[in-house]
């Protein structure tokens, strides 16, 4: 290493750190910002989570843009994760809305939307609401073959196989850059002892 | 077809690196983990080119061009293309085009084998064919300047227009069509300039379409391409050589003359790149419907997986959305399919400013009306893509059948 070299190290190896520290983070998380940017759920009735003495006779999704009735599904399910009757989705600017045909029976429900922006982008997202009281399910229905799986259902589809390996990644990539940095720290480290003994 | 490499096989034993080596790998080289979360992606296709004999001989390759049907809708394709149109002088008449069609068929014949055509001025160009074909269409206008216009078949009939379209005269129609298509440009373009002079008598230049494809050897013979969305394109079409691909491209029924000939639907597409760019990847996937990396759909695993369309995820969505392409394109009878022979374009700006890119979206069918119309208009009504796809050029060809030799193109119809 020649002399030059040695005066342009900068002062105070922390500097480095942290931006070694904020490129690691900006590079985990910027991949997975776009979807972000675009048309958001922003209230729903029945309100997610919320457990209801009665049921609903509708959900409703409220989202921040216009809905393009064309591209607008909002499906419910149920526990067993069995499709819940229900009309067509209701647009109204950026509201949409689907009544059930019958009563919703006691037990918890999966709401789950795919919308599109404005811009084309496709947003989805799910969340769950409960109707209070017995779930008849494991009590009044013994359904005939219980254990089969539905067979629109797939065990583990390629979305979350997806997401796992996503997942995989970002841990692979976190942890690379931990092992970077700490590499980072220890030549830092020994330089200055370094330059001490010098 | 007549070059079917045998070693496409062997793409099985050849060490290919595992998308974690590359991970890890990559992201160390990187010199940390700056770019380890976006290496994941892209990566899975990477495998070593099968089926790549000695580049050299492919100048040499030859594809027929006798035969029962045209060359250049079977056939494999080429990595380079050229689709010109012509617009008839008003004096042609039947006489006229049979003259023109014999001169063309003869040129073509030569040419196909690496053989110069008579009267070429640069003979050296043509000897090396590499898969070259000429394939002729003739448009609405050629039956009625040859007085046949009552032979236009119904099955072909014409296209209605489209909510999604956009199109510009000078991308659309024309009354006659030659397609030419080789692994060489050069040798593309000599064919090109060849049957151009040779109709000069008898027609003027309507319009050119260029377009490629991966070059030869790049990728392994028979591997679908991609097109610049990214996405492998053609992975459901009719194999050749099994009788749906026969029954789905041939024409076997309506007026005499086409009867083993074929219908070609043109349509220049162009791609909106810059917004398709600022999708994410698994938003651009429930576009599609599947996977980019390995052309899987989103319910399966390998490019040839039949798609699962009620297949849903844990919160009740389709896993193919309804708005995916693949749904919306979807044809369970594979009788009923296209042989879709696209070619990517991209043009470079007269000033300044990006390329246009797009594809040539070619389709041959037995029957227009029963094959392309039906799914355009399924597309035209809820395909999400037609938000990066527009239509800008559309023009229908009848494809008439092959010849013996001795015989001539369109002899059915001319003579």
């Amino acid at each position: 290493m020649s002399v030059t070299d040695r005066r342009r190290r900068p002062r105070h190896p922390w500097r480095l750190l942290a931006t070694a520290l904020a490129a690691t983070v900006l590079a985990v998380l910027v991949p997975t910002a776009p979807a972000a940017a675009h048309n958001q759920l922003i209230d729903t009735a029945p309100a997610k989570d919320a457990v209801l003495d009665e049921p609903p006779a509708e959900v409703a999704l409220e989202f921040v843009e216009r809905l393009d009735p064309t591209y607008t599904t909002i499906v419910v399910t149920d526990a067993q994760r069995r499709t819940v009757a229900t009309s067509a989705p209701e647009i109204s600017g950026a509201r949409g809305v689907v009544r059930f045909t019958e009563p919703l029976a006691p037990g918890t429900y999966t709401v789950a939307y795919r919308v599109v922006s404005l811009d084309g982008h496709p947003v989805q997202g799910s969340f769950r609401f409960t109707v209070a009281g017995d779930a008849p399910a494991a009590t009044t229905a013994p359904v005939a073959t219980p254990t089969t799986p539905d067979p629109t259902a797939t065990p583990a589809t390629a979305a979350e196989e997806r997401e796992a390996s996503r997942g995989v990644a970002i841990a692979v990539a976190v942890g690379v850059g931990v092992v970077a940095l700490a590499a980072l720290a220890g030549v830092l480290a020994r330089r200055r002892s370094g330059n001490g003994q010098r | 077809m007549a070059d079917t490499d045998p070693t496409t096989d062997s793409a099985a034993q050849r060490p290919t690196m595992s998308r974690r080596r590359l991970l890890t790998g990559g992201a160390l080289a990187a010199g940390g983990a700056l770019a380890g979360a976006g290496l994941t992606w892209g990566v899975a296709d990477r495998e070593p080119p099968a089926g790549t004999a000695d580049p050299v001989s492919f100048g040499e390759q030859v594809e027929p061009f006798y035969g029962p049907h045209q060359a250049g809708i079977a056939t494999p394709a080429q990595a380079h293309a050229s689709f010109v149109a012509f617009d008839l002088l008003p004096t042609v008449d039947r006489a006229a085009l049979g003259r023109l069609m014999r001169l063309w068929t003869d040129d073509a014949a030569r040419l196909t084998q690496g053989q110069p055509p008579l009267a070429d001025t640069e003979p050296e160009l043509a000897l090396l064919p590499a898969r070259l074909t000429i394939t002729f269409g003739f448009g609405p206008g050629l039956l009625r300047a040859a007085g046949r216009s009552d032979q236009w078949p119904e099955a072909i009939g014409s296209l209605p227009s489209f909510s999604v379209d956009r199109l510009q005269p000078n991308w659309s129609g024309g009354d006659l069509l030659i397609q030419i298509c080789a692994d060489d440009p050069v040798t593309v373009s000599h064919a090109q300039r060849m049957m151009i002079k040779d109709a000069r008598p008898f027609a003027t230049v309507r319009w050119i379409q260029q377009g490629f494809l991966h070059g030869r050897g790049v990728r392994g013979d028979g591997q679908t391409p991609r097109n610049l969305l990214g996405q492998l394109d053609g992975t459901t079409n009719p194999k050749p050589g099994t009788p749906e691909f026969d029954a789905a491209v041939w024409v076997s029924d309506g007026p005499e003359w086409l009867r083993g000939g074929s219908a070609l639907v043109l349509r220049r597409i162009r791609l909106d790149l810059d917004d398709w760019d600022r999708l994410g990847r698994a938003e651009r996937e429930y576009v599609l419907g599947r996977r980019l990396d390995t052309g899987a759909p989103l319910t399966g695993q390998r490019e040839d997986d039949p798609p699962d369309f009620t297949a849903t995820d844990e919160s009740g969505l389709y896993v193919i959305p309804e708005f995916s392409h693949i749904r919306r394109a979807h044809v369970a009878d594979p009788r009923l399919r296209m042989l879709r022979r696209f070619y990517n374009y991209e043009l470079a700006p007269a000033t300044g400013g990006p390329p246009e890119a797009g594809m040539i979206f070619a389709a041959y069918q037995a029957n227009v009306q029963r094959q392309f119309v039906p799914v355009q208009r399924k597309l035209a009504e809820a395909d999400l893509l037609n938000k990066w796809t527009i239509p800008i050029g559309s023009a229908v060809f009848a494809i008439p059948p092959g010849c013996e030799p001795g015989g001539w193109i369109g002899e059915r119809l001319l003579a």
